[in-house]
């Protein structure tokens, strides 16, 4: 998996009844946007180092330059 | 097949320095059960929900307290390269459920013992088709060759 920071990472759920998760790639500690990330998770905000599984996929969006 | 390839979902961190209170908000918002806990990058500890019942709030342990106060360290490893297979003898020998995959000290993912028990039950399932179907449906016999 390649992000960057400002992308969106969804992990589908496990289980049934289970909801999707998402969070906001904040950081980028590999090398050419491999993981770990550290992200804000949507819900509460609170961020973590999120190292993807299977389970997860990453939303791109476009960064334009400031 | 590979260590790496029997993680089944995406693993989750927190630094050292972060209180227990912020483990539990992020195993919630996560969904998992465990985290790895990172300190320059590299896994010095693992914690898990039980963790902070057992050793946080059972021992009257405030919401504040850094999270490498309740840690498991040092961590049960594997190598990402290993053969899976070597995880079956891990389990066998210690008493965990979440086994760290690492690739040179850095924290890569977890493998459970529930993922690989449902993983085992497919093949299974998989080996059984053929001769659950031979003792439920008749078995045709190929004809003898006719000699003559």
């Amino acid at each position: 998996m390649r992000a960057s920071v400002g992308d969106r990472i969804v992990i589908h759920p496990h289980r049934l009844g289970e909801h999707e998760r998402d969070c906001e790639v904040l950081e980028v500690h590999g090398v050419d946007g491999e993981p770990p990330y550290t992200v804000r998770w949507e819900e509460n905000g609170h961020q973590a180092i999120f190292f993807p599984g299977p389970d997860a996929s990453v939303q791109h969006f476009e960064h334009s330059p400031r | 097949m590979k260590a790496f390839e029997g993680i089944r979902r995406s693993g989750v961190g927190i630094e050292t320095d972060r209180t227990i209170g912020d483990a539990a908000k992020v195993m919630e918002q996560a969904g998992v059960g465990a985290l790895a806990v990172i300190d320059k990058g590299r896994l010095v500890g693992m914690v898990t929900d039980r963790d902070l019942v057992r050793r946080g709030l059972a021992q009257d342990l405030e919401s504040d307290a850094r999270i490498d106060g309740v840690m498991t360290s040092p961590v049960v490893t594997i190598e990402a390269e290993a053969d899976l297979h070597d995880a079956f003898s891990i389990f066998r020998t210690h008493a965990i459920r979440r086994l760290a995959v690492v690739r040179d000290d850095h924290f890569v993912g977890m493998i459970s013992v529930d993922d690989l028990l449902i993983n085992l039950a497919a093949e299974l399932g998989d080996l059984s088709r053929p001769v659950t179907g031979e003792v439920l449906f008749a078995h045709h016999e190929s004809p003898v060759p006719a000699t003559r």
